[in-house]
């Protein structure tokens, strides 16, 4: 049930966020549906192990990445259309805002923590796309002849 | 081909990669893109150099080299712009635009069609407010939060015909998403509901925090672009510090006065 309500969530809040940085109207299905895979990974990973904190963005991201770069080709738009609203749920933006929110309080022991952990999601993030994309170059071209196949 | 339309088209690629990089494409793809353009027309030597901030071009055509170096200032994230400059180069290297009828073409470029103004206030709400929910928080903070996201986006579009520097614009930003927190939460503890100040702000700071910026610059230093992720990676740790001092600010307030 849980999982229902986060897809829900998520879904919604890409899509606003798509708004936001005006995605093409037709692509913000599509990227949000990416952005919701993305962030039910991410869930998933979190909960079954609280201590890992690189595993679930890492699975998240490959799987953004993956689905945004099989979208560009059957759409025929760039992937990163689809890459950007679908990292924002599990960015970590709120990570680097508390880290500097430590040090405005003068509490440099938390703002270490929170700022590696932060940078190292920022690594593990764009690790699993630059991951997902070199995979897909690889197949792109048979997946691109099957694509083709299929429209005949 | 005369000196002329050489310049010209040196001049059409390069106003083609600052809209993509102005609107945050990554930097593999507006050095690719401009190069592509260039090559299509006949030019030999291409060499593009795009760092966030501004793009190098050089080429070569009969024994004569051309540089230009054109100025880039971040605008922030506009996909349709990505997606509109991609689908122009794409057309211009691949048909045979005349060089005048790309020109007009740029100049639409720059102007894309937008969401209206209520549908971008109400769907930036959305976006903070679900992801208060995601965060775990309670169906009142998701109504705070999507309230408090709309106005801070509100706040933040009306900022941007100031033509404010990027630090001054972000702490002005932080101070109301968290101000905006603030009141809120004041405002239904008269009946009696409470709700957390630090759930509350995720919302409207997701609108504002640089998340996306700092994984590109990382994405940008993995595929070996050193300067441009490292140019990327400092804008979104000022433009953190900035959010920091406006919320800090409010925060420091409203523990002294308020409670």
């Amino acid at each position: 049930m849980i999982y229902v309500a986060q897809a829900f969530y998520s879904f919604l809040s890409v899509v606003g966020f798509s708004v936001l940085f005006n995605l093409p109207r037709r692509l913000i299905i599509a990227a949000s549906l990416s952005g919701m895979i993305g962030w039910l990974l991410y869930f998933y990973f979190q909960s079954i192990q609280t201590t890992n904190f690189i595993l679930p963005a890492f699975a998240g991201s490959i799987a953004v990445g993956l689905v945004g770069e099989i979208l560009a080709a059957v759409k025929k738009h760039p992937a990163t259309l689809f890459i950007i609203p679908g990292i924002i749920p599990f960015v970590p933006g709120y990570g680097i805002y508390y880290t500097m929110l430590h040090i405005v309080e003068k509490d440099f022991n938390s703002a270490l923590t929170t700022g590696a952990e932060s940078l190292f999601i920022a690594i593990s993030i764009a690790c699993g796309i630059v991951l997902a994309t070199s995979f897909v170059r690889i197949i792109r071209p048979n997946l691109e002849k099957w694509l083709t196949k299929k429209a005949k | 081909m005369d000196q002329y339309r050489v310049k010209k088209i040196i001049q059409i690629a390069t106003q083609t990669g600052k809209i993509m990089l102005q609107n945050g494409a990554e930097t593999y793809r507006v050095e690719d893109t401009v190069q592509r353009m260039a090559e299509s027309r006949g030019l030999s030597e291409v060499n593009v150099f795009v760092i966030p901030t501004g793009i190098i071009i050089s080429a070569t055509y009969n024994d004569m080299t051309i540089s230009l170096l054109e100025r880039v200032n971040p605008e922030g994230i506009d996909l349709e712009c990505i997606d509109r400059a991609n689908a122009f180069s794409r057309e211009f290297t691949s048909t045979e635009m005349t060089l005048e009828a790309a020109e007009e073409r740029i100049q639409d470029l720059n102007s894309p069609p937008r969401f209206k103004k209520w549908i971008r206030v109400l769907s930036s709400g959305m976006g903070g407010g679900f992801f208060v929910l995601m965060f775990g928080g309670t169906a009142i903070e998701f109504l705070i939060g999507y309230l408090a996201s709309s106005l801070t986006v509100l706040w933040t579009e009306a900022l941007d015909n100031k033509h404010l520097n990027f630090f001054i614009k972000n702490i002005l930003g932080g101070f109301a998403a968290a101000l905006f927190g603030v009141v809120f939460v004041r405002f239904i503890g008269i009946f009696d509901l409470s709700a957390s100040i630090n759930t509350v702000i995720i919302g409207p700071l997701m609108t504002l925090v640089p998340g996306v910026s700092l994984t590109n610059g990382i994405r940008d230093l993995i595929s070996g672009e050193l300067l441009a992720g490292s140019a990327k990676i400092m804008e979104a740790l000022f433009i953190a510090i900035a959010l920091a001092f406006g919320v800090g600010m409010v925060l420091q307030f409203s523990l002294k006065f308020i409670s």
